[in-house]
Formats: C-alpha cells, sequence, structure tokens
C-alpha cells in the first residue's frame, strides 16, 4: 500500500502522542512502587521519582509480617472467589431461560431487569433493606449483594441467544433436560464470556468500599480497601505499641506506598491472562446491549 | 388454563432456575426502590416502610430552605458540568488515534497501559494521588525543576475540582475507549478502500468516514452519561475529600451519606436521593427529545 510521506508523519506523530499518554498513565504507579522499594532517607530527602533509590524491602517485610493486613487481604481473597463463583452461578441461571423463546415470562421479566439497571434506588432505603435482611455488621455482606448485576446479565443473556440451536436439539434428542443442557453444554461452551464477567465481578467485589463502609461496624470485619483507607486516613500505619519509626528504615510514606501495592498485586497478577477475554466480552456487552 | 398447565409440565426448569435471580432483583433493586416512598413519611425505624405515616412534601421543602443544601447541589452540578465537558470527550478521541496505530504489538501495549488505572479502587488512587501531591510527591519534585515553592494540593480548595477532572480521566478515560473501538471497528472496510482509491488522507478519512460513523455511538452515550449527571461516584470523591476541601468538593451522595447515614435522618436523605434521581431522568428526556431533533439517535 503506498503511504505519502504526509501520511507517515500523522501515523507517527499519533503513535508517539499516545505512547507519551501510556507512559503518563503508568507513572502515578510507577511511582508508587519505587517509594516502597526506596529507604526512607531517600524519601525525605526527595531523592525518588519514578526509579527506587537505596533499593530495599523493609517497608515490604513490615508490611507481609502485619497480621491484621493478612486477615484482611484473605477476607478479601475469600470473599471475592466465592462471589465471583456464586454471581456467575446465579447470573447464569437467569440469563439461561431468559434467552429462550419458550420461557414464557422472559419478556416481562426483561423489562423488570432494565428498569432495575436504569433506576437507581436512593442509598437510604437500599441500606434499611439490607439491614433489614440481616446483612448489616455481617460479613456476608460482602457477597450477597453483588451476585447479580443486571448489566452483566444482559451481557450473558445475548450471548446465550447466539448459541447454535442445532446442539442444543441434539442433546434434547438424547433426553437431556435443561439443567444439563445448561451445565454441560452451554456453559462450557460459553468460556469467554464467562472470563469476562468474572472479571467485571471479581473487580467490583474486590474493590467494594461503599457496601464495607455503610454495613460494617466490626474492623474484624474489615476488607483491604477499608484497611488500606484507614491507614491512608488516620497516620496509623504503625501497630500500637510497637517503636516508633525512628530506628528502622522505613517510614510513613514508604510503608503507605507498600500496602498500596500490596492490595492491588492480584489484579495485576491475573490482568494479562484475562485481558484479551475482557476486551472481546466488553465488545459483546457494547455492541448488543 | 390448560395451556398454561403443560407450559409449566414441560418448561419448569425454566422457572425453577429463574428463581434465585428473580428473588435477588426484588430484594436489592425493587424494594429499596418502592422504598423510596419513605422520602414523603417519617420513616420510623419500627414501623418500616409501609406503616410510617405519611407528611407529604415536608422533607423536600425542608432540603430547598438547606442552605447547606444549596451549596452542596452547588458543587454537584459544577463538578458534573466538568464531567461532561472535559471528561466525556478524552474516551473519543484517544480511540481515534488509538485506531491509526498499525501495530497489533504497539496497539495492544498502549491499550494495557491506559486499562490498568480502570481496575484500581479509588481508595487505592487517592493513596496513590494523596502521596503524589505530598510535600515530598512526585507533583513537588516536578515544581521544584521549575523552582515553584511546594503546593499542598489536597488541602487546597482550589485544586479539589482539577484533581477530580484529572483523576476521573486518569482511571476510566482508556477504559472508555473500549466501547468506541468496537464501533470503529464494526465499520466496513470497503468505505475505507474507496476513500483511498479517491486519494483522501488519513486525516480526511477520520473527518469524513470514522467519525460521522462513530456519532450514533457517542450521542448513545451522553445521553446515558445525562442520565447520571448528578451521580458522580461516591468513592471517588468520599476519598478524595478532606476537611479542608469540604467547600467545593461535598457533593449530593456525600451529604446524604453524612445525613442520612451517620444522623439517622432516612427520610430528609431520601428525598435528597430521590430529588438526584428525578434531575437525573428530566435531564435524559429534554436531551434525548433535543438529540431526536438534531439527528435520529436516541435512547427510546
Amino acid at each position: 500500500m503506498f503511504e505519502s510521506r504526509g501520511e507517515k508523519v500523522f501515523v507517527t506523530s499519533i503513535t508517539t502522542l499516545l505512547l507519551l499518554l501510556s507512559f503518563i498513565a503508568i507513572v502515578p504507579l510507577l511511582s508508587v512502587i519505587s517509594i516502597s522499594f526506596s529507604s526512607k532517607s531517600a524519601v525525605v530527602q526527595n531523592l525518588v521519582s519514578i526509579w527506587p533509590k537505596e533499593f530495599t524491602l523493609d517497608s515490604w517485610s513490615y508490611i507481609v509480617e502485619r497480621p491484621d493486613l493478612w486477615k484482611s487481604f484473605f477476607l478479601t481473597l475469600g470473599s471475592t472467589v466465592i462471589g465471583t463463583a456464586l454471581a456467575l452461578f446465579i447470573t447464569a441461571l437467569l440469563a439461561y431461560p431468559l434467552s429462550k423463546p419458550e420461557f414464557r415470562w422472559g419478556s416481562v421479566i426483561m423489562i423488570g431487569v432494565v428498569i432495575a439497571m436504569i433506576f437507581k434506588a436512593p442509598i437510604i432505603p437500599y441500606f434499611l433493606t439490607v439491614r433489614g435482611i440481616g446483612l448489616y455488621n455481617n460479613p456476608l455482606v460482602l457477597i450477597v449483594p453483588h451476585i447479580l448485576n443486571p448489566f452483566n446479565l444482559i451481557i450473558m443473556r445475548s450471548f446465550f441467544k447466539e448459541f447454535p440451536k442445532e446442539l442444543e436439539e441434539a442433546a434434547f434428542l438424547e433426553g437431556s433436560g435443561y439443567f444439563r443442557m445448561l451445565f454441560q453444554f452451554v456453559l462450557p461452551l460459553s468460556k469467554a464470556v464467562l472470563a469476562t464477567l468474572a472479571l467485571f465481578y471479581a473487580v467490583v467485589i474486590w474493590n467494594q468500599f461503599q457496601t464495607p463502609l455503610l454495613f460494617l461496624q466490626n474492623t474484624d470485619w474489615f476488607p483491604l480497601q477499608m484497611k488500606i483507607r484507614q491507614f491512608i486516613s488516620d497516620d496509623n500505619m504503625i501497630m500500637p505499641g510497637a517503636a516508633s519509626t525512628a530506628d528502622f528504615n522505613f517510614n510513613e510514606r514508604t510503608l503507605r506506598s507498600a500496602t498500596v501495592i500490596f492490595a492491588i498485586l492480584p489484579i495485576i497478577a491475573v490482568y494479562p491472562f484475562l485481558q484479551k477475554y475482557f476486551v472481546k466480552g466488553a465488545m459483546i456487552g457494547s455492541v448488543k446491549g | 388454563m390448560l395451556k398454561s398447565k403443560i407450559q409449566l409440565k414441560v418448561f419448569w426448569p425454566l422457572y425453577v432456575m429463574a428463581i434465585p435471580g428473580l428473588m435477588f432483583l426484588i430484594i436489592f433493586k425493587y424494594i429499596p426502590l418502592l422504598g423510596s416512598v419513605i422520602a414523603f413519611k417519617d420513616y420510623s425505624v419500627f414501623k418500616g416502610f409501609i406503616d410510617s405515616p405519611w407528611v407529604g412534601f415536608k422533607h423536600f421543602q425542608k432540603l430547598l430552605d438547606y442552605p447547606d443544601f444549596v451549596r452542596v447541589f452547588g458543587n454537584t452540578l459544577m463538578l458534573g458540568f466538568l464531567k461532561i465537558v472535559l471528561v466525556f470527550p478524552i474516551p473519543i478521541l484517544l480511540a481515534l488515534m488509538m485506531n491509526e496505530i498499525r501495530k497489533s504489538a504497539l496497539k495492544k501495549g498502549v491499550q494495557t497501559a491506559l486499562y490498568i488505572p480502570h481496575f484500581l479502587s479509588w481508595v487505592i488512587v487517592s493513596g496513590i494521588v494523596f502521596d503524589i501531591f505530598s510535600l515530598s510527591g512526585l507533583f513537588n519534585i516536578v515544581l521544584g525543576w521549575f523552582g515553584h515553592d511546594p503546593i499542598l494540593a489536597m488541602q487546597d480548595s482550589a485544586y479539589f475540582r482539577p484533581v477530580y477532572v484529572l483523576t476521573s480521566i486518569w482511571r476510566d478515560a482508556g477504559w472508555g475507549t473500549v466501547v468506541y473501538m468496537a464501533a470503529i471497528s464494526s465499520i466496513d472496510p470497503q468505505l475505507y478502500e474507496s476513500a483511498m482509491m479517491d486519494g483522501a488522507s488519513r486525516f480526511r478519512q477520520i473527518r469524513h468516514i470514522t467519525f460521522p460513523l462513530l456519532l450514533p455511538t457517542v450521542l448513545v452515550l451522553f445521553l446515558l452519561e445525562i442520565g447520571n449527571f448528578l451521580d458522580l461516584g461516591f468513592d471517588q470523591v468520599f476519598n478524595l475529600l478532606t476537611p479542608m476541601t469540604y467547600s467545593v468538593g461535598d457533593i449530593l451522595d456525600t451529604y446524604v451519606f453524612r445525613t442520612g447515614i451517620q444522623q439517622a435522618q432516612y427520610s430528609f436523605a431520601t428525598a435528597v436521593g430521590l430529588f438526584q434521581s428525578v434531575i437525573g431522568f428530566i435531564l435524559v428526556f429534554i436531551f434525548n427529545r433535543l438529540s431526536k431533533k438534531v439527528s435520529d439517535g436516541g435512547l427510546w
């Protein structure tokens, strides 16, 4: 294909600009990572920008030795894994009948789902309802309110609708019912949409802040985000009773940076594996949703 | 009667499957939605949504009389306006630019870098932002290069709005491109081929093919954005606020949290929330009308 000089300049300058923007997008992360690996004195003297100075693992070793942080971490991890699995299960159970023309209530329920998506209830009646069913100060509140999202439901339904009819008919002839159909044929062939929605649900549960803020009083049940918020706003990074940071090679700032990175490691770790799925999945949702 | 009996006999598994999801929708979506009636009642914890006494528009009147409310509403309008004008167009520009990268490895790298911030919680983002704007943070290091005195931006009400806009862009603009990229990828390649035959430059192709065909998607997303005009995101504002930035950063969401949850003024706070939803709905309605007039597109 012929490309004129002007075209090349055009494409090259756009590419350069985008690379610059990508760099700017990850600079804040790099900055926090470097601080967490730098010595207290380098940080205090403003020597750290986006590369660690006087590399040390001291703030990290302090962080990973804190039992309360690990407790929050495993609580968050556990609720994310269980919550995501449960959410996919419940969403699939409703999305499947909604994708079937023979399901009589389908169109009525779909209208209801769309209404639930558009009209957000004010937070107070929501709070009173959730408290009313006994989820106040109950760690289950980290999972239960997230097990069905109308938007994700619609994405899954559109995906099921595309499912080739012939395959299902063949299975019906062999005498399998709807349940076997869903779990043995449809779901195993829906990996792309399952992976995408798993990511969507997992990110919401992992990152949730408002729900625990509203419903959890007991600090024992604080998930990671609440814990980090405490560290950031209360300046109480150092465990009560411990010596002050004067004797150590870390300070509040390096500790806080290490905690922030600690809390996003799992997301960064699974991100590359899911990326190819979620772009595809988000497209399914955006084009048809 | 007979027909529906047969229907149930054959298709009962479908109905059984739907039960858990429907229960969820009723409990977590519909009951709270209907529970909004307490904005017109004096809600008492012991009487519940239904038996609490009606008081008409009392709480709405109270809300308009509060000087606090007027300030908070003003802040919300201001941030909502900034979000529409400064944040909304960025993903469109980014998507148009990303579409021009022909090397797919490079494109993937750019996408990864721009998407990543979207996966961080606002607590984390605010942690990072507070660090960058701290006295010895990256922001002040850079200011120092230009011989500028350090600024405590997070404690200064003049910086709250820029910080709100910049963090919105940083976290979500990259992710916002996904929808537009999907729309661009569905454009017929033949259009570009014939444009090239006519000697149209890259820039002209963007202007006369990509952009016009992207407009319907832009319009739909714009309408959805307008509907959420006053919905600025509780997590973001709550986590970026400091006592010093209250005067410009306190919005309806944080106000509802304080009056409703912390001071237990349930009915009043619900009135504020309902006010917010109704204004959002009216805005969508008006803009939908307008967009139907200027083009064929619209939400309904």
